[in-house]
């Protein structure tokens, strides 16, 4: 295999040439893989047979059993090409009205892989007792409210429909095909069939003619091994792929299905002039310098995907963690066709019914969970470079932020900080005090992130290796014996099966800042102050196919891992995740960030948009990619700042730090090979340029933490596109510039071009939008308006829409830790009807004591009557207790507001220090505290526009001095 | 009013609370900060009037933050901790009421009472220690700086008087070399006629062509040898400095190859499922290269080949003549007659006299064997000879000319010559697996500990341009550049950070960007005698 040659040497000239660019050839397209080609030649077949084709696939009405307690059907299927062969039908309806629908075969030769739900969702779905299957002549049927789920038997078909319109189609096409398991026809037969004489004409044996070719093809192809590259799959269980089309018959547009770096409404891949001629791929991969616009799969898969039009919001959560291609296509304006080609596992699709985007977010959670609560610090500034290169350099880093000022949370350490790249272990000779280190860093209230991969280096000297070689844990290859042995970062190294229970607890060891006892090998150079970061989970296998795992390795319970490779990034930072929770007593919560990713991993922190390019179009699709992920559950989202490889010009650093100030994870980070970015490095005025976008970021802090306590709860995302605040609004739907944060109002739309200055933003009702920093006030229209805002380098486009309370800190620190008793301030924007309302969740933003009800959870608003406008603060952890939190503990139904929690803030004095309130037309009579026996306050007028009036031009504000109120207290405030 | 007010209130009184209107005010505007007669006070860029009360309220109020100087209210103001028992100084607004009890403010004046304890004594005792310390160090530094400085003005010394000396041995040598030319060119002239017809001789003709190919050869020779030596580089370095990133299997590929070509080990023993971990081949065939009889080995060619590319065809050609003709023919010079024309035959035999003499005296052609030939080669290898010398001489001169003016050049070893001393000496440090070498004004190096080849990380390039030359900053900063070149990266470099110290010692090595070396070190150079360092900033 090698390069024995001086021939080799001499190309070796020409790879170093083209090395920085996308490596096409090191990842398959459809046509090189085989059961892909198979599903795409499927369709290709369904398509050219017209109306004469119909799925072999039915059911068979004998075998239906309907459960009486519960809306739960069973029925056995059949394929007419394989008679013999039976499969199990299971349709059920949960409590949400999702309906889930899962096919296996049965009694086949081997057991397809069923585990993929026992990762990704958190609990069995709770099935519905009162909605009733009824069996009929033609077909299974069950209705519950609008909705009605129809199961045909001949050929199978399931329908969801809503007030008699179809919404989602599974096997409308007829491409369901589960192909099931065979014996591996005798190689003897084989050769038998060509006699291949030298020089001879091939004499063709007539075979008698298949008569499944009009359905599977004339041809077996690559049922049994499949060679890609120099890589050889052996494809020991032979085919076993999935193929099933789900039609939106009346959704035109569709979303979702992360990884890919293109737009948020996905573009098409099939049918008349698609954008792009591969489908979309989930096969989560280290891709190198990846392309800016292409369907390639990423670093993570989330099989979730959104079919949207005005009159509803439907979703399809394709449960399977194989190998999967989904082409999309639209035979009509008005829907949508896609087709799911998956390498193995069952079928077990949820479809949700919607019919808001927001009731989408809300079923989806239900399977899958929300993020929880993050610790405060993840939504400050990381700041991170492969490699600070000394606990020398580390210092002087954080050094270099306090001078000149400027707020930071974090700093990483990459994968140089560790001798021969083995995790854990400090290579002390650049850092010969890393506990000392870490300290110093924890003393301004900042943390570390510091990277553990996870492939272990096949070291005898290092003990996580050899623990868990002791514990016989490590991923085996195809033969199930040993140690699968690849080529990472160390060099050779073995990769921990997180599948198999045994590593869970020894993980969490490892993680324990302190000797264990029984001299176990602990991260005792660590403190409860170093957080993780989990890369490479893919798994990144530098000398694997397609620079990841044999798809025949093997692993826990048997399992390959072409059955579960999309899972294996999710269960790895989960992992660690856990870890990081148990190491401390009381418990506090962790940070943990990772490349890879499947449905569920929301709950085990944040993820980012892996190696991006420092180029305008990377920022651009970044923003793109970030989106996508916060529709499928991912909110906790963000991509690297400056870009990974390439060094930015001032100008495009710039802008990238306004976008990613405005992405839920912002952080900082550069390729080895680049030049030194941090911000005090730019050139005045860029520098200052930066410093005031990293200090608006600390300011709004409050308002990323209240958006990520609704996130917790409802599943609704950080970030929120246009298509998600106003579904009805066709204009918005294609829209993925900008976007909103959470429920505060704050509507930003991030420069990611060159030399721009202006930006157009769309504003898709009637309502007043102010600039968020003059008070310009700009006017929507109900059909949808665009208006142009001014972007000068140092302005980012932020507009808070009228009708939003935005709490905010006016004191950035060097860390949000040094805050968290700092006043607020309160910018009230009227709406049209000069109203206004906004929500500050606090707590103490590292423990789990939120759960135990220690937080404060506050209701702001504005109301005007014929008394005046009354600003209002009160209390909602008492009005809506159970939904207040997510894992709050059972039986929390009431909330204490003298918690402990509470307490602290209002022994601290925490108060509102200001409230502004803009699009205030004429100037008060008088301010006063409705409290207090009426006391005057001091307060400040700016004449302006009204938030009523239709012109245009800045707002009047009224600014409203220190009125002595506590942030815990309710309060009312009355304008004349 | 303000000296008393101070003292009756509290240390350390909240900022919250909002009662000390002075504090965080430094004591140099303390007199800023007082009241008008309504009770109203002016921000100090005099944008607003405000209420005496709004200030210290935490409250931001004025558009420079200057009604704030005690609480963290305005995003930019500075507040004045007075650090008793140590030094005064000013902390960003920021840091006021963090809840962190930071050094430059031991007094925790800028926190809530009871959050920070005040720690001037033993901060201010701390600091005074390390002062004296440094101190110390400055001392002892500037007295070996002094040692520096003399060692400058006895090397400018030894360098003017080298250069006087040079001028008498120059003017010398330029009267031999004119006499020698003279001769050279006469001999020259004489030779000339008879050497052109004996070169036509077609021996000598295919001698001269084996030569021009001996040379085409070796120039081709050479680059093949250069580009080879190159390339092995390249792959050395590819083969240690392997960056997985490229996650590139040709690269790993290229590694093995090369490994295979020049019988090194494998780095490391990766292998692919399934293939065998093969084990390095023993080079037998690189050992044993056959050389057929008589011909040179490579060592040979190395050592002979400019020898041979370097004979003196017509001395050969001469040689030759004398060989194959029977002995005992005139020399040239004295068949000359044959070719002058018979007018000029009278004025010619009184000078050849005369010239013989000449070179009997200067040995290029003996009194008894005057008969050979080559006396114009030689007269012509004599001039030159003379010529290099004089070259030499000059060139000497000039050096120590400008080595002169350098030495108490600010932009080369100081205004004072303190660094002159340093010039070439070389100091090192270890980190990991290599010895970092830097030799002032001359070349850093990196060494890997288990042999293999050295790497320049650059040549000197220049003082600290950012600073103005002659200024301690100037001085604090080397630059190293064009070392050599990264694979895929620049050409390595290194930033010399200087500091006071006895020793002249570099104590951190850095690579803080991909081939960007930063090496920290002290000299004793840059110990100013203490007193005499500018005055330039406050202290702490």
């Amino acid at each position: 295999m090698w390069a024995r040659s001086v021939l080799g040497i001499v190309s070796l000239a020409l790879v170093f040439n083209d090395a920085l660019a996308f490596k096409e050839q090191d990842f398959k397209t459809c046509s090189q893989s085989g059961f892909c080609r198979r599903g795409r030649a499927l369709s290709q077949r369904a398509q050219e047979a017209k109306s004469a084709w119909q799925s072999p696939y039915s059911v068979d009405p004998s075998t239906i059993s309907v459960a009486t307690d519960k809306a739960v059907v069973q029925a056995g299927v059949k394929s007419s090409l394989y008679p013999e062969v039976n499969f199990g039908l299971e349709v059920r309806i949960q409590e949400d009205g999702a309906v889930r629908v899962r096919m296996d075969e049965v009694g086949g030769l081997r057991k397809r892989y069923d585990e993929a739900a026992s990762w990704a969702l958190i609990s069995e779905p709770i099935i519905s007792k009162n909605i009733k299957w009824v069996a009929g002549k033609k077909d299974l049927r069950a209705s519950y409210g609008p909705n009605e789920v129809v199961v045909s038997y001949a050929p199978l078909q399931v329908t969801l429909y809503k007030n008699g319109k179809e919404q989602v189609v599974i096997n409308g096409k007829g491409l369901l095909h589960m192909e099931h398991f065979r014996k591996k026809p005798e190689p003897a037969a084989a050769v038998e069939a060509t006699p291949a004489a030298e020089g001879q004409e091939q004499t063709v044996i007539e075979a008698p003619e298949n008569p499944r070719a009009w359905f599977e093809g004339a041809d077996e192809d690559a049922l049994w091994e499949e060679t890609f590259n120099s890589w050889t799959d052996s494809k020991p269980k032979g085919p076993e792929s999935l193929s099933v089309d789900i039609t939106f018959p009346n959704h035109p547009v569709v979303y979702g299905i992360p990884q890919h770096a293109t737009r948020l409404a996905l573009p098409s891949t099939a049918g008349e002039n698609p954008t792009f001629t591969d489908p979309y791929r989930l096969y989560n991969a280290d891709v190198f310098e990846y392309l800016a616009s292409s369907p390639v799969s990423l670093y993570g898969s989330i099989p979730l995907m959104h079919a949207h039009s005005e009159e509803s919001t439907v979703a399809v959560f394709d449960l399977v963690a194989s190998e999967t291609w989904i082409d999309v296509s639209h035979s009509t304006d008005r829907s949508t066709e896609t087709h799911w080609i998956s390498e193995s596992g069952i079928l077990d699709v949820f479809i949700l019914p919607g019919p808001t985007p927001d009731d989408v977010f809300a079923q989806y959670a239900k399977l899958t969970g929300t993020p929880p609560m993050p610790a405060l610090f993840g939504l400050g500034y990381h700041q991170c470079r492969w490699n600070y290169v000394s606990s020398e350099d580390v210092r002087t880093v954080q050094k270099r932020f306090d001078e000149e000022n400027i707020p930071m949370d974090v700093l990483w350490l990459d994968i140089e900080y560790s001798v021969d790249h083995e995790y854990f272990m400090w290579n002390e000779k650049m850092f010969p005090d890393p506990v000392e280190m870490i300290n110093d860093v924890a003393a301004t209230g900042r943390k570390m992130v510091v990277i553990v991969d996870p492939h272990l280096k096949r070291d005898n000297n290092y003990p996580a290796f050899t623990a868990a070689q002791e514990l016989g844990i490590l991923v085996k290859p195809k033969s199930g014996e040993g140690e699968y042995e690849g080529w990472c970062w160390p060099g050779s190294s073995s990769w921990v099966d997180f599948f198999n229970p045994n590593a869970w607890d020894w993980w969490k060891s490892l993680f324990k800042p302190y000797q264990l006892e029984g001299g176990k090998w602990s991260w005792t150079k660590s403190t409860e102050d170093v957080h993780i970061w989990n890369d490479m989970n893919e798994p990144s296998v530098f000398n694997g196919p397609e620079i990841t795992m044999p798809k025949d390795n093997v692993h826990y319970d048997g399992w390959e891992h072409r059955d579960v490779h999309n899972i294996n990034g999710m269960l790895y930072s989960n992992a660690t995740w856990q870890a990081l929770a148990v190491r401390s007593d009381p418990p506090k919560r962790p940070f943990v960030l990772t490349r890879s990713f499947f449905a569920g991993s929301q709950r085990f922190g944040a993820m980012w948009t892996g190696d991006n390019l420092g180029t305008w179009e990377h920022m651009e699709v970044g923003v793109k990619m970030v989106l996508s992920n916060s529709i499928a559950g991912l909110s906790f989202a963000g991509s690297d700042v400056g870009g990974f490889f390439g060094n930015p010009e001032p100008e495009m650093l710039v802008r990238w730090y306004q976008v990613g100030a405005f992405a839920p994870f912002f952080r900082a980070h550069a390729h080895i090979d680049t030049k030194r970015r941090e911000p005090y490095l730019l050139p005045s005025p860029y520098k200052e340029m930066a410093i005031d976008t990293l200090r608006l970021r600390y300011t709004l802090l409050p308002v990323w933490y209240t958006a990520f306590r609704e996130t917790s709860v409802s599943g609704k995302p950080i970030l929120r596109p246009q298509y998600t605040v106003f579904p009805k609004d066709r204009r918005g739907w294609e829209m993925d510039d900008q976007y909103y944060i959470g429920g505060s109002g704050l509507l930003v739309k991030p420069v990611t071009k060159k030399d721009v200055r202006e930006a157009e933003v769309y504003l898709g009702e009637d309502e007043v939008y102010y600039e968020y920093f003059t008070g310009e006030t700009y006017r929507g229209a109900a059909k949808g308006r665009t208006v142009t805002v001014p972007a000068a380098l140092d302005q980012i486009p932020l507009l808070v829409r009228g009708g939003s309370v935005v709490p905010t800190r006016e004191r950035p620190r060097r860390a949000s830790g040094l805050m968290k008793y700092d006043p607020f301030t309160l910018k009230v924007a009227l709406s049209k009807d000069e109203g206004a309302r906004g929500e500050l969740y606090l707590d103490d933003g590292e423990t789990f004591g939120h759960q135990r009800g220690e937080y404060v959870w506050r209701e702001f608003t504005a109301v005007k009557s014929k008394k005046g406008l009354r600003v209002s603060s009160r209390d909602l952890g008492s009005a809506r207790p159970a939904e207040a939190v997510e894992g709050a503990s059972p039986g929390l139904t009431s909330y204490d507001r003298g918690n402990k929690y509470a307490r602290t803030l209002e022994e601290r004095d925490v108060r509102v220090e200001k409230v502004v309130v803009v699009g205030v037309k004429a100037k008060p009579k008088s301010v006063k505290l409705d409290s207090q026996g009426g006391k005057e306050l001091e307060w400040e007028w700016t004449p302006g526009v009204g938030s009523k009036e239709k012109k245009g031009g800045r707002a009047g504000v009224l600014v409203i001095k220190d009125p002595g109120v506590k942030v815990t207290q309710d309060w009312d405030i009355v304008i004349l | 009013m303000v000296p008393w007010l101070l003292l009756a209130l509290p240390l350390g009184a909240t900022a919250a609370a909002g009662s000390d209107k002075l504090l965080g005010v430094h004591p140099s505007a303390l007199a800023k900060y007082t009241p008008t007669k309504s009770n109203t006070w002016k921000c100090l860029d005099g944008s607003k009037e405000i209420s005496w009360n709004a200030v210290n309220d935490d409250y931001c109020d004025c558009p420079d933050g200057s009604d704030e100087p005690g609480t963290s209210a305005c995003p930019d103001s500075r507040f004045w901790c007075k650090n008793e028992g140590h030094i005064g100084a000013y902390i960003h607004s920021s840091r006021v009421g963090d809840g962190l009890c930071e050094t430059e403010c031991c007094d925790g004046s800028d926190e809530r009472p009871g959050t920070c304890p005040n720690r001037c004594k033993e901060i201010g005792e701390a600091y005074r220690a390390k002062r004296d310390a440094e101190l110390k160090i400055q001392k002892t530094g500037s007295k070996i700086r002094s040692t520096y400085i003399a060692f400058a003005h006895k090397e400018r010394k030894r360098l003017e008087d080298l250069a006087a000396s040079l001028e008498k041995d120059i003017v010398a040598k330029e009267k031999e070399v004119e006499k020698l030319r003279e001769i050279a060119e006469r001999t020259e002239s004489l030779t000339q006629a008879a050497l052109d017809h004996k070169r036509q001789s077609p021996l000598y003709q295919s001698l001269l062509n084996h030569n021009k190919a001996l040379k085409s050869l070796k120039r081709e020779y050479k680059k093949h040898a250069d580009k080879e030596k190159q390339l092995g580089q390249i792959l050395d370095s590819l083969r240690t400095g392997y960056n997985p990133n490229y996650q590139d299997m040709a690269v790993l590929e290229a590694v093995r190859g090369w490994e295979e070509l020049a019988g090194l080990p494998h780095i490391n023993d990766v292998k692919k499922d399934g293939e065998e971990s093969s084990t390095p081949e023993p080079e037998s065939e690189k050992t044993e290269e056959a050389v057929d009889d008589g011909l040179w080995t490579a060592d040979e060619l190395d050592s002979e080949l400019d020898d041979l590319i370097g004979t003196d065809y017509t001395s050969l050609l001469l040689e030759h003549e004398d060989h194959i003709n029977t002995p005992t023919e005139d020399s040239l010079l004295f068949k000359i007659t044959s070719y002058i024309p018979d007018a000029w035959l009278p004025q010619y035999e009184a000078w050849k006299d005369n010239f013989v003499d000449w070179l009997e005296k200067l040995g290029i052609v003996s009194e008894e064997s005057s008969g050979s030939s080559t006396e114009a080669t030689r007269a012509q290898q004599a001039l030159t000879e003379a010529n290099a010398e004089l070259a030499h001489m000059k060139r000497e001169k000039t050096e120590s000319e400008s080595d002169v003016l350098k030495i108490f050049n600010p932009e080369h070893f100081g205004a004072e010559g303190e660094w002159k001393k340093l010039d070439d000496t070389c100091i090192n440090h270890e980190v990991g697996d290599y010895t970092y070498e830097l030799c002032f004004f001359k070349e850093a190096k990196q060494k890997p500990n288990k042999g293999g080849s050295n790497f320049s990380l650059g040549r000197f390039q220049s003082w600290n341009k950012d600073a103005r030359p002659g200024s301690p900053e100037y001085y604090s900063k080397q630059v190293y550049q064009h070392g050599t070149r990264c694979w895929n990266g620049p050409e390595r470099s290194v930033v010399v950070l200087l500091t006071c110290g006895v020793e002249n010692t570099i104590y951190s090595v850095q690579e803080l960007e991909k081939c960007e070396y930063q090496f920290k070190g002290t000299s004793p150079a840059l110990c100013l005698p203490p007193g005499k360092e500018p005055q330039n900033h406050e202290e702490l």
